[in-house]
């Protein structure tokens, strides 16, 4: 097994925050993020920034059944789930 | 194992139990915690554990419903020991969370580092964990301690049932052990191969030399890894193989064909195919020991 890729997705009101770096520190400057719904079906897809993020426009996506981000840097892959609770309790008042 | 209990109880009163109408919820990541949960809580509570029958809990990938379920639960209860790999991937209630494994980390073991290069990261190695706590049965008493303690402090069920209960559960936790350590006393100079890296607190516990390959759960083994079996046969003096899940009969007779016995010892992290966690791992660990003692088996 090689290092392993770290995912993680914070979100507010507006947007989805992608960030994904190895487990030795080092920042994935490169990759696919694919978001996907409940269902599985690809909503959107996106690259990956040099800094390891990408952002999600929530309006892009119908992100009312939560979302799946899957991070791929070919070789090395890994994924986050956003509920529709994380969004709401993060987008309360 | 009344002491633990009555310290619980003790440490605890001061809990306010609070019973809504609908019944607590419980999450629990393997089947042990989904067993002690419902031990301990009796009818008091609603015990999940929504892996798929078939599917590995240490790697499930679970669906969003799955998770909005276990964020809306009272308690979640995690193994710890780096079992199931999900819950570093989705966001789970800090609140709602406990680790049932924190009070054992000094027991845990180590699995085997791998070391390898790629990139220009340099030659470097990845250690892990042993996770299968549950088949060492004192660990497993523990790990039901810290779920009667973790029921009580949210107030999913009334302290004294928790106790009694918890005081009950240890002492067939207590019980099996003592008849793993009758059943599989003298078996130190036997090498015994399994079928996954699964048994590493069974084997410290009982003193077993347990060599572990890498085949699929149930799957009949392909030509190069009957192979390499045959080199660990060559290698270790093995004559029993243990299975974690049952394979097609031509599996049992090509690795009888190779000397060994074969054994199938479910690890217990699903629900159990021959009755409960006790009766599963009691039933495993006589015909494991059966075949230590040369009895015919598979």
């Amino acid at each position: 097994m090689a290092h392993k890729l770290v995912v993680f997705a914070s979100v507010d009101c507006e947007v989805v925050t992608v960030e994904a770096k190895f487990s030795n520190g080092r920042v994935a400057q490169a990759g696919e993020v694919r978001v996907l719904d409940g269902e599985n079906t690809l909503l959107t897809t996106l690259a990956l920034s040099k800094d390891g993020t990408a952002k999600v426009p929530l309006d892009s996506v119908d992100a009312t059944g939560g979302l799946v981000i899957e991070v791929d840097t070919g070789g090395h892959d890994n994924y986050w789930i956003v509920t529709p609770d994380d969004i709401a309790r993060n987008c309360g008042s | 194992m009344k002491r633990i209990a009555h310290a619980i109880v003790g440490g605890l009163l001061v809990a306010t139990p609070l019973f809504a109408e609908d019944r607590p919820q419980i999450a629990a990541v393997n089947y042990p915690l989904q067993y002690f949960a419902e031990r301990l809580t009796g009818d008091s509570a609603d015990v999940l554990f929504p892996v798929p029958e078939g599917v590995d809990p240490s790697f499930w990938r679970p669906k969003i419903s799955d998770i909005s379920t276990m964020q809306a639960a009272d308690l979640i209860l995690l193994n710890g020991a780096g079992f199931a790999t999900w819950v570093d991937r989705v966001s789970l209630p800090r609140s709602k969370v406990v680790n049932t494994s924190v009070a054992l980390s000094d027991q845990f073991i180590v699995t085997e580092s791998i070391t390898h290069s790629h990139g220009d990261g340099g030659e470097h190695s990845h250690e892990g964990l042993a996770s299968y706590l549950w088949l060492d049965p004192t660990l497993a008493a523990a790990q039901a301690e810290a779920v009667a303690t973790a029921i009580v402090g949210k107030g999913l069920a009334p302290v004294d049932q928790v106790a009694a209960r918890l005081t009950e559960l240890q002492a067939d936790l207590a019980e099996l052990d003592q008849a793993a350590e009758a059943a599989l006393a003298g078996s130190e100079g036997t090498s015994i191969i399994a079928t996954h890296p699964r048994y590493q607190y069974l084997a410290r516990r009982y003193g077993l030399s347990i060599t572990s390959l890498e085949w699929e759960a149930g799957a009949m083994p392909t030509e190069t890894e009957l192979a390499e079996l045959a080199e660990e046969v060559a290698d270790t003096g093995a004559t029993i193989l243990m299975w974690e899940a049952t394979p097609p009969a031509e599996a049992f007779e090509a690795v009888e064909a190779l000397g060994l016995r074969s054994v199938v010892f479910e690890p217990l992290a699903s629900v159990a195919n021959g009755g409960s966690f006790t009766e599963a791992f009691s039933a495993a660990v006589k015909e494991l020991s059966a075949a230590l003692n040369g009895a015919p088996g598979n």
